[in-house]
């Protein structure tokens, strides 16, 4: 594998070349509130590698919270219908993902793109994309990818790999776009005695999760195989029914979920004319299951709960994502209402606690 | 990066937002983690904000009546035509129905219109305007006409009491912080004769026959005065008419009391001493749409009064504003007898403050209530102002239809429009600087987040042009102006601008010198005089069951109210939401229990005919655990069944959620 070095001060230049091609995304920090959000830099410099792991899910850029894929016109007088497909094409590039967050949009390549039939729409938003992952050498208080096998360090999917080794970054190449563009920044090549200092630097910082991330403890494989099987108590879904708020937030926060609801809305100024939309959509909203005629085969608001953890913990859902359907974020901890986060739900299952 | 912070405009929680824009377009929202009230949660609704913000279903162009019809028109055209026809009438035949969604600017404006240029105080806020009974009740007895808690005190009450309200559902956010609460060991009580889901989150559940709130509340107090647990010191330091209040406990049926409440009366000894031996208590109640009555509220703040659970650190009596800005409304002055900052009207110092300031008199007469003087046949209303209307039915059409002149100023459509003479459009609350007051009095900043279409005023610009063309002259260059203006008139709102609350998550009022931050909650020691016990009756009827009506009909208007909303019928996620309990009982329903199901011989589903001593209505069953045998619910949101049924039972409609009506369930 080819490696390079970058000064720390240097580490901009990625970002600036990339802006000349591509449409650049990273992670910032919002003044106002200290919140950070990986969102689409309008000046590259604003990204920020140091920043914390962003508070929303990198997916929204190839899978926008509200989306125009489509606009219609009908004629009435000639009976005809026009239609406009509405792709997003420009290349984009995402520079400072954390390894979570890219086994988040594996996980969701594989739902779009790796089944019978592959969706235009996030295709034609994944299809050139370069990535640029981050190591995290410390992780945060949430995170639990160690239990799902999805960081602190990137395995694959990336172009150009980053790892802080403290005055530079380490910089491991993972494809031909990723080499082409480590030549045009001509980086000093770098050696074994600097992939072993990221070992040692991805080594500390799973030792660090004992005390850093103290907020989300799961231990995750003790409860796939129940969850699999159904062999969990139906009292203990109860119970996690019973908090859940219905408010979608874990779906919508969720690097792998892929939810989705089409709405056809008319345009008002244009008789006749219809733009359709793709929103996000979430599993524990009771109209999301629902079937015409009033049937709806996860009515109780337990079993919808217990649908999106079947997805995220099973081992059936695993032939989908080719890994566990949760990468560990934690995100989903932080904005429940019902404090019913996906670690919670692993330390009820696991130990069959029911009030 | 594209992120720019807001509030969420549908409930009275406001939390906190960051709104993302594409070629001036709203495509998205998402929470704000570091908000003191939301902490990064937003609820169905509030997640789904985009999708009403976005909304094609927009007015965006002035409408006059012509030849049965609307024909568009110029806002310089349609002003006239609105001011022409007020001007027409005497002040008593003029009204004005503002918006508990509208901002406090623009709320302040309306309500300076209807004074300064129209000269009439009938003025009142549309739907929910019951929240005045919970700012009667702690203005007498605090001084302080809003919520005397803080949301983020929550988790520091060691005793929560929820009374009445289906808080996860009304006030999600609110919900979630008193269940974090109990997880981290509060004690969390629910009062209510439905199981709703706070019910099944809490510690205790005091399921309440219909009716019985008030009773049961007495029943509380009256085990902390006999078994002696409330707080001597602080009685006699702080507070005045305990004896008055003490009175009532003589004239309650011990032996009764468990039989008319349903609830075995060792629990509600239980409750008490769980009450009064915690360091802090709060209680969370509605009196909004159809929230509990002031008297049955006087006795809820009466009760945590005698405990001495009010003015110190994680406690306070909460009522809980369903929309946005009713809390703003009432602060702007929407009431006929109210300036801004519950400063009375007839108060002769205040009101020639407001002239000065106005330079136009404040008028003396008295008005009422615009929905007091539809349901009032003898009224001498003829013209009516209406800003967005927030639900999507509108009451009183036939009195609506018979007045000579109607305007509606919105910014979405509106079925109230149809009977309006003069539409006109205002922009959007993202599509200007505004300030909304939360229902824990926290003002928040929305910062502008597009521009309005073409053309489009914000309302405080109309509302300046309305002036205008009226003979008045207000010269605001920006909306901050306004701002500045209510600072002025207001003690409560004297140290708060927009620059000073674009900085933060807003301020809670008072905001003045002796707290130039504002104030997080009611406090005890910087109250400057003694607390009242609220004067409340001494006659504790309760609607009993007859042999001919054997069930307790209990009306739901709040649960329901996001159904037939507005604003929630411009989306597509949360009105699916709302309106998946409708698909499944298209015509309604009449929820009662399984053992209730058993005896009238139906299932879930199944059609009844509801029979009350005043009508009678048919509408499907819905078999639930969440009612006991021998009471029965039916939900206020389905058109049909209110004209049908339930407006026949408005005597009764008007007491609010104790409101129960004995009926006759039969199979058909
Ligand atoms: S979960 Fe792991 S990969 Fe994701 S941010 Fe935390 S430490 Fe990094
Ligand atoms: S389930 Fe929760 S912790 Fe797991 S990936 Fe999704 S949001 Fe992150
Ligand atoms: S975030 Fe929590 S409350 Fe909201 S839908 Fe998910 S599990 Fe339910
Ligand atoms: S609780 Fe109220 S303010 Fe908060 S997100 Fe929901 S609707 Fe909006």
């Amino acid at each position: 594998m080819t490696m390079f070095l970058i000064k720390k001060a240097d580490v901009g230049k990625i970002a600036q070349e990339l802006g000349r091609e591509y449409q650049v995304y990273g992670p910032m920090i919002e003044k106002g509130s200290g919140q950070t959000f990986f969102d689409r830099a309008e000046d590259v410099a604003e990204i920020n590698l140091s920043a914390p792991i962003p508070s929303n899910p990198p997916k929204s850029v190839v899978f926008p919270q509200m989306e125009r894929i489509l606009s219609y016109e009908y004629d009435r007088t000639k009976n005809t219908v026009k239609m406009e497909p509405d792709y997003e094409v420009t290349p984009k590039a995402l520079v400072g993902l954390r390894p979570c967050d890219l086994a988040g949009m594996l996980c969701l390549d594989r739902f779009f793109m790796g089944q019978e039939f592959v969706d235009e729409v996030y295709l034609n938003h994944r299809k050139k994309m370069f990535i640029v992952t981050n190591t995290c050498v410390t992780p945060f208080k949430q995170c639990f990818c160690v239990c799902t096998d999805s960081g602190p360090a990137a395995g694959e999917g990336y172009d150009l790999n980053l790892t802080d080794l403290g005055k530079e970054y380490l910089v491991e190449v993972g494809s031909e776009k990723g080499a082409a563009l480590a030549a045009k920044l001509s980086l000093a090549p770098a050696n074994d005695s600097h992939l072993a200092l990221k070992k040692e630097k991805v080594d500390q910082s799973i030792a660090m999760f004992e005390d850093i991330a103290v907020d989300s403890k799961a231990w995750v494989s003790r409860v796939m195989n129940r969850v699999t099987t159904g062999f969990v108590k139906d009292d203990v879904w109860e119970y996690i029914g019973d908090q859940c708020f219905e408010c979608g937030a874990c779906t919508f926060v969720c690097p792998s979920c892929s939810c989705f609801n089409i709405a056809d809305v008319n345009n008002t100024d244009c008789a006749g004319c219809a733009d359709r939309l793709r929103t996000w959509d979430s599993c524990s909203y009771e109209g999301y299951s629902r079937m015409a005629g009033g049937h709806n085969p996860r009515k109780p608001v337990e079993d919808r709960r217990n649908k999106r953890f079947f997805c995220k913990l099973s081992y059936s859902q695993m032939k989908k994502y080719l890994r566990p359907g949760c990468v560990g974020c934690g995100r989903c901890a932080w904005v429940c209402p019902g404090d019913i986060g996906l670690p919670n739900v692993v330390t009820y299952v696991r130990r069959e606690i029911t009030g | 990066m594209n992120q720019k912070p807001g509030v969420c405009t549908f409930c009275g929680t406001g939390c906190g937002h960051f709104i993302g824009t594409e070629n001036n377009r709203i495509t998205r929202v998402y929470p704000s983690q570091n908000h003191p009230v939301s902490k990064g949660r937003l609820c169905v609704r509030g997640w789904n904000i985009h999708e009403l913000l976005d909304t094609p279903e927009r007015i965006k162009k002035p409408l006059v009546r012509a030849d049965g019809g609307f024909k568009e028109s110029s806002y310089d055209d349609a002003v006239a035509r609105l001011v022409d026809a007020l001007k027409k009438y005497p002040p008593e035949s003029i009204g004005f129905l503002a918006s508990p969604r509208s901002s406090n600017e623009e709320q302040y404006l309306l309500m300076k219109l209807a004074r300064a240029a129209f000269k009439t105080n009938n003025i009142s806020l549309d739907s929910d305007s019951g929240h005045r009974a919970s700012l009667n009740v702690l203005h007498a007895g605090t001084g302080m006409a809003g919520m005397l808690g803080s949301i983020e005190e929550i988790r520091k009450a060691e005793f929560i009491l929820v009374a009445g309200i289906d808080i996860t559902r009304q006030n999600p956010i609110i919900g979630s912080e008193i269940h974090m609460a109990r997880r981290a060991g509060a004690m969390v009580v629910t009062l209510d004769s439905r199981r709703t889901q706070i019910a099944k989150l809490s510690k205790k559940f005091l399921q309440v026959k219909p009716g019985a709130n008030r009773l049961a509340v007495l029943a509380l107090a009256k085990t902390i005065y006999d078994e002696n647990l409330s707080d001597a010191a602080f009685l006699s330091a702080h507070t005045e008419g305990f004896e008055k209040f003490r009175h009532a406990f003589g004239l309650l049926p011990d032996n009764e009391v468990s039989d008319r409440t349903g609830i075995p009366a060792e629990e509600i000894k239980a409750v008490a001493r769980d009450l009064a031996k915690a360091k802090s208590a709060m209680v969370f109640f509605s009196s909004g749409i159809s929230g509990l009555d002031e008297d049955t509220i006087g006795f809820i703040y009466n009760l945590f009064l005698m405990a001495g659970k009010v003015g110190k650190e994680g406690c306070g009596v909460n009522p809980v504003a369903g929309l946005n800005n009713l809390q703003g409304g009432y602060d702007m002055g929407i009431a006929p007898d109210l300036l801004t900052g519950f400063q009375a009207l007839e108060d002769t110092a205040v009101a020639k403050k407001f002239s000065a300031e106005w330079k136009a008199d404040v008028p003396a007469a008295t008005g009422a209530p615009i929905y007091t003087l539809l349901s009032d046949p003898s009224s001498k209303l003829k013209a009516l102002v209406v800003v967005d209307h927030d639900e999507g039915i509108v009451r009183y059409a036939d009195a609506i239809k018979k007045l000579d002149f109607v305007a509606y100023i919105g910014a979405f459509k509106n079925p109230f429009a149809e009977y309006a003479h003069v539409v006109l459009p205002i922009a959007t609350y993202v599509q200007e600087d505004a300030t909304f007051t939360n229902t824990e009095r926290r003002i928040q900043y929305s910062m502008k987040k597009i521009e309005p279409e073409e053309g489009l005023l914000p309302g405080w610009k109309l509302y300046a042009m309305i002036a205008g063309k009226a003979g008045l002259s207000w010269k605001y260059a920006k909306v901050s102006d306004v701002m500045d203006e209510i600072a002025r008139l207001t003690p409560t709102y004297a140290g708060v601008s927009h620059a000073k609350l674009s900085a933060g998550f807003g301020m809670q009022w008072p905001v003045d010198e002796k707290n130039p931050q504002g104030t997080r909650r009611f406090d005890i020691a910087q109250a400057g005089r003694k607390l009242s016990f609220y004067k409340v009756s001494d006659v504790f009827e309760v609607p009993a069951a007859k042999e001919q009506f054997p069930f307790l009909l209990m009306v739901g208007k709040a649960q329901h109210f996001w159904h037939q909303n507005n604003l929630m019928k411009k989306t597509h996620i949360p009105m699916r939401e709302y309106n998946a309990t409708l698909m499944d009982y298209p015509e309604g329903y009449v929820e009662i229990c399984p053992r209730s199901a058993k005896e009238i011989g139906v299932r879930d589903r199944w059609p009844v005919r509801v029979v009350s001593p005043h009508g009678e209505m048919r509408v499907d069953v819905k078999v639930s655990e969440d009612v006991k045998p021998n009471t029965a619910y039916a939900p206020y949101f389905v058109q049909e069944m209110i004209s049908r049924f339930l407006l026949g039972h408005t005597e009764v409609l008007r007491q609010g959620e104790d409101a129960t009506i004995p009926v006759r369930i039969e199979k058909v």
